[in-house]
């Protein structure tokens, strides 16, 4: 147990670290709809992630790549068709963008195939393999990816894509799970909005994205009495748990700098005490954990006072 | 868990078989046309090769004792038929009570039979199978047995239609209908006339609830007018629709041919019991106690008729009685219970239901309950008030701050409208899934109802146990506790229609949107006669004739529940359920509480609805036996859905506000309210919209949409405590939605009603949402402007002992700091 303990601690530790000087690429390709419906929902879970691309991970325009079937049908957002040439040279400019230690995010949605590396996504035109995506990531290697494929039957790109500092996330548990999948949906307003925020702390982890959208997903399938045709999978949970998207930019005033480390060893203790509470009598925990957590208030109080934020 | 002892086909090999004599023939021939005395008269002139014959014959006839005789000469000539003779003494004794005597013959039969069946006729087969059937009652596997034996008859006689029989009825006692069916289908197709076939098909699918089982008795009594078995159903069917007179006929009818027949007497001894013939009752008692000094079998049949009638009480009893007789009575432990759980005696009902389980490891019914009453202990038990809630935790949760208090302020109008207080707690079981429910109430899984009671036990669906929007769960659980008062006031002697028809107007009279109403299809069976009068309702409820009757019946028993209350009062309702409690039939009740006679009720009810209906019923066409709806009414909606969706607005408009002033009260499906609703609304007519919404919202209990179109009009005409109403009515159709629950906690709040504020951010935490300590948040922010400040801090200290950096709970914590300091809580968020 207390082997455990330690790691849950130091994975909320890195969670809570500023991203600092590291910049956010993002590359949303989706597939051909098939039908008015779908090609519809596709765009808009393109746009949604596009916005907050911009909007709230203050993505530069040149950093956001945005590929489908037919970039009239949005053309703001849409920057190019989402054909295999495009998607490669997709990948390279952004290769060419990045620097080590930058995010990049992947975001595939579309009908799936295949199996196993031969594993794919329908796009206009032939469709690039699981494998050819291995193939484009390895410009990467010194950055985080996270690579989510949202589309049914994409369990296999799992075992094609995984590896050091990559975060593969598929809607489906294996290439077998082909019927019509409802992933991509929750996935992406869990990360672009406050809903999946488990610990409140104003940043989407892909883990959270993730956790809210299997919920989500479970939910729904309940909800209907339908017996639940897709299982996602994530690895790796470690890794998913650092990368996050979103909350305030770092402020460079040293006063709020002290507030803010003041703050976290502050919310560090509160992990530490709750770690003990299972030792200790119940006012004594419920008195220190008020100190420790109206201290951290007053923290927050004076950074946003210092900040001029409301 | 408890594995079901499946029957299968044994393997059968072809063997040999060979032609009975033609006067066998002859005579089964008659027996099977229902000509007995020629048939016996042939018998008896054909000696001792024919004995077993003519005992057959007499049994059939009641004659028994002379039966004995005819089987005894067939044993000590060693004639052929001697095996099948040893059976038939066999089962005689079985049925006079001598079970030891029976046992001991089916013993040495079967015995002979393990020994050298090779040497077997086809006719001693079937001998076997009898003896093992009998043996089957000691030791459940001997069905294999005797499954094997009619088997190897077949295979030596492909044309032995007795064999056929048998494995059917084997199949049909150990609740496999399928294969009874089948077998009985076999028998038809070498003879299609075959009344013991066509007598199998009637109980296969009264078996599977199919409706034609009535015609199938009916067919099998054509072929056969002395089948005293299928005179026995006939009157087992009347008698469950209540037909009393009815039921006594046929019983008679089966004695006057088989004065000896137990099924008969027990028939008749149950229809006297429900029609309150006492001296009837004691005749049929004494005649059953002369065939068998210890007739179990007529009191589990009186136990089993008596429960059917919802007389739970009576039912115990009289299983009782059968039991004291013979404890192994499947039938009557069956009935003890399964009462016993209806009555809320669980652990007793456990427990007599796992004796039946161990003798008849055959039966569905108490295996499935079985299995549900060890799901059932992670079920969670609230006592509120008057009430006892038993649910699965999740459901306990999320419906219980509504149930309970709607349920207590039903309790109170119902008291005080039937004049009678129903003992407590009033037991309501919630089950989350249809299949349980359905096995709590009928032992299978398969029933159509929504909810049902037992008089103070009610059993019912939790709305997540069906689709969204598909049934309203608050007037189904003021409906079924409508009957604990209506049951309860009336001894549980108050027919169905009547039950059900006041818990139909009951649940109208809670909520005007509650409640079936009026429909298309409703008036057009009415008009094309496929509704019964009022005389015969209870046939709607009990053999309807058609998909649809029984929801036909429900309203229509609601209808004429409305009009005797309008037209006698409500005292009128409170007499009748009394004189139902005092053992008066309805045609009494009717004299002496409403001055009619049946018919004449038929009649004042014909015309009280057509002047009620007046208008719809003259754009509405009679419907046909298909239930096809048509009329000017049903064209004019459809012209004008078409209009609207050829993008003619105006002119849809038009039409569609034709048919409205056709059937004005017409709110369901399809409604036009709901198609001018949205033309208005499109046009940016909110005020036009919301006229045309409530006209839905106000009559339909499922109207979820409407509903919620209804709060958004009303939110964007500024009618913020209007629109939580809808959203309110919602929750009474699909209480899960936590959007719908957040949203009435905000009109709450701005309106100033913190304590439905509070309420609705509690319901949002039970419902367990994604993001939980958003929900908790919200709700310690309720607390804090209801002014329960250590509530308050209570919950967002909880908020942020999981999430610490939650910035908006932080800055509550500061606004609360001053406040005293709360109790704290043990368990985190």
């Amino acid at each position: 147990m207390r082997r455990a303990l330690a790691l849950s601690l130091s994975a909320g530790l890195v969670a809570v670290m500023p991203a600092g000087a590291q910049q956010t690429h993002v590359l949303v390709i989706s597939g051909l709809g098939g039908t008015p419906q779908y090609r519809k929902a596709f765009i808009e879970t393109a746009a949604l992630l596009a916005d907050s691309a911009r909007a709230r991970w203050h993505v530069a325009d040149s950093s956001l790549i945005v590929l489908a079937e037919d970039p009239a049908l949005d053309p703001s957002r849409i920057t190019g068709r989402s054909t295999r040439e495009e998607v490669a040279s997709a990948f390279l400019r952004l290769s060419r963008r990045v620097k080590p230690g930058d995010v990049l995010l992947v975001f595939l949605n579309g009908h799936g195939g295949g199996e196993g590396a031969a594993s794919r996504v329908n796009l206009p035109g032939p469709d690039p393999t699981a494998a050819d995506y291995a193939s484009w990531l390895s410009g990467f290697s010194r950055q985080t990816v996270v690579f989510v494929n949202a589309a049914s039957g994409s369990g296999d790109f799992v075992p094609v894509l995984r590896g050091p500092g990559r975060v593969i996330v598929t809607a489906t548990k294996t290439a077998i799970e082909r019927n019509e999948v409802m992933f991509a949906a929750p996935f992406v307003r869990g990360l672009t909005t406050g809903a999946a925020d488990a610990d409140k702390d104003g940043r989407l982890s892909v883990m959270e994205a993730f956790e809210y959208a299997t919920r989500e997903v479970a939910n729904a399938y309940e909800a209907a009495h339908t017996l639940q045709t897709e299982h996602a999978v994530l690895s790796d949970s470690a890794l998913a748990r650092t990368v996050a998207f979103g909350g305030a930019r770092p402020s460079d005033d040293p006063r709020v700098v002290a507030l803010v480390g003041d703050r976290q060893r502050l919310e560090t203790d509160v992990a530490m005490l709750r770690a003990r509470k299972s030792g200790m009598d119940s006012v004594t925990y419920a008195r220190e954990l008020e100190r420790l957590l109206l201290l951290i208030a007053e923290r927050s109080r004076a950074i946003r006072a210092i900040s001029g934020t409301p | 868990m408890r594995r079901m002892i499946l029957m299968c086909m044994l393997a059968t090999t072809p063997g040999a078989w060979r032609q009975p004599p033609d006067v066998r023939i002859q005579i089964r021939a008659l027996v099977d046309a229902g000509q007995l005395g020629e048939a016996e008269r042939m018998a008896r002139g054909g000696g001792v090769v024919l004995a077993s014959l003519l005992g057959d014959i007499l049994v059939e006839r009641g004659k028994l004792a002379e039966a004995d005789s005819a089987y005894q000469v067939a044993l000590n000539a060693d004639a052929t038929a001697r095996r099948s003779a040893e059976a038939a003494l066999a089962e005689l004794a079985l049925e006079r009570g001598n079970r030891n005597d029976a046992l001991r013959r089916a013993e040495t039969l079967a015995s002979e039979y393990e020994r050298t069946s090779s040497q077997f006729s086809a006719d001693d087969h079937v001998a076997a199978g009898r003896a093992f059937v009998i043996l089957g009652s000691r030791t459940p596997d001997a069905a294999r047995s005797a499954l094997r034996a009619f088997d190897d008859a077949v295979a030596h006689d492909a044309r032995n239609v007795d064999a056929r029989l048998r494995i059917g009825s084997l199949f049909l006692d150990r609740y496999n209908s399928p294969d009874a069916k089948a077998a009985f289908n076999e028998v038809l197709k070498q003879q299609p006339r075959n009344a013991r076939a066509l007598l199998g098909l009637s109980r296969v699918a009264d078996f599977e609830g199919k409706d034609d089982a009535m015609g199938l008795v009916r067919a099998s009594l054509a072929e056969n007018p002395s089948l005293v078995g299928a005179h026995v159903l006939l009157a087992r069917f009347h008698l469950e629709a209540e037909h009393y007179d009815s039921s006594s006929a046929e019983a008679r009818a089966a004695l006057g041919i088989n004065a000896s027949s137990m099924a008969a007497w027990s028939l008749l001894g149950a229809t006297a019991l429900l029609a309150g013939d006492s001296a009837q009752y004691a005749a049929a008692l004494a005649a059953a106690r002369r065939l068998n000094p210890r007739p179990a079998a007529f009191f589990a049949e009186i136990a089993d008729a008596v429960v059917k009638q919802r007389r739970y009480g009576d039912a115990v009893r009289f299983a009782r009685e059968a039991l004291a007789l013979d404890s192994t009575s499947v039938r009557a432990l069956g009935v003890l219970g399964t009462t016993e759980l209806r009555s809320g005696n669980l652990d007793a009902g456990r427990a007599t239901l796992e004796k039946a389980f161990a003798l008849d490891p055959f039966n569905l019914w108490h295996k499935n309950t079985l299995d549900l009453l060890d799901e059932m202990r992670g079920f969670r038990t609230v006592d509120r008030g008057r009430f006892r809630f038993v649910a699965p935790p999740k459901e306990a949760e999320a419906l219980l701050p509504s149930l309970a208090p709607l349920l207590e302020a039903a309790f109170d109008t119902l008291a005080r409208l039937y004049q009678y207080v129903p003992p407590v707690p009033v037991r309501l079981e919630i089950y989350s899934r249809h299949a349980d429910f359905s096995v709590r109430t009928v032992g299978l899984a398969g029933l159509g109802a929504l909810g049902v009671s037992f008089g103070p036990v009610l059993a019912m669906d939790a709305p997540s146990a069906r689709d969204r929007g598909d049934f309203n769960w608050g007037s189904t659980a003021w409906h079924e506790l409508t009957h604990t008062f209506t049951l309860g006031s009336s001894g549980n002697r108050a027919p169905r229609w009547l039950s059900e028809g006041l818990s139909v107007l009951e649940e109208r009279r809670a909520r005007s949107e509650w409640g079936a109403g009026v429909t298309v299809e409703f008036l057009a069976a009415y008009l094309g006669g496929r509704i019964r009068p009022v005389s015969r309702l209870n046939d709607g409820f009990v053999r309807p004739r058609y998909e649809g009757e029984t929801i036909f019946s429900y309203y229509d028993a609601s209808l004429v529940c409305e009009m005797i209350e309008q037209q006698n009062g409500m005292s009128a309702i409170v007499a009748m359920l009394q004189a139902y409690r005092d053992g008066l039939e309805t045609s009494v009740v009717f004299a002496r509480v409403l001055r009619s006679t049946p018919e004449q009720m038929d009649v004042r009810f014909d015309a009280w609805l057509r002047a009620k209906f007046s208008v719809a019923m003259k754009s509405i066409a009679a419907s046909d036996e298909k239930g096809s709806t048509g009329g000017a009414f049903v064209s004019a909606v459809r012209a004008g859905a078409d209009m609207l969706a050829r993008q003619q607005p105006d002119s849809a408009r038009e039409t569609l506000l034709r048919a409205q002033a056709m059937f004005p009260e017409y709110a369901s499906s399809g409604a036009p309210a709901l198609l001018l609703a949205a033309i208005a609304r499109d046009k940016g007519d909110l005020r036009g919209a919301l006229e045309q919404i409530v006209r839905v919202t106000q009559h339909d209990e499922t109207s979820l949409e409407a509903n919620l179109l209804e709060a958004d009009l009303r939110e964007k005409l500024g009618d913020v405590a209007g629109a939580m109403i809808p959203l309110q009515r919602t929750t009474w159709i699909w209480p899960y939605d936590v959007g719908v629950h957040a949203r009435l906690a905000e009109l709450a709040a701005r309106i100033g009603d913190h304590a439905v504020a509070v309420s609705e951010r509690r319901t949002v935490l039970a419902l367990n949402p994604t993001d939980a300590l958003e929900a908790r948040y919200q709700l310690a922010r309720a607390l804090a402007e209801a002014g329960d400040t250590a509530g308050a801090r209570t919950e967002v200290l909880r908020v942020l002992e999981a999430a610490p950096s939650f910035e908006r709970a932080q800055s509550l914590l500061l606004d609360l700091r001053t406040a005293p300091t709360p109790d704290h809580q043990e368990d985190s968020a």
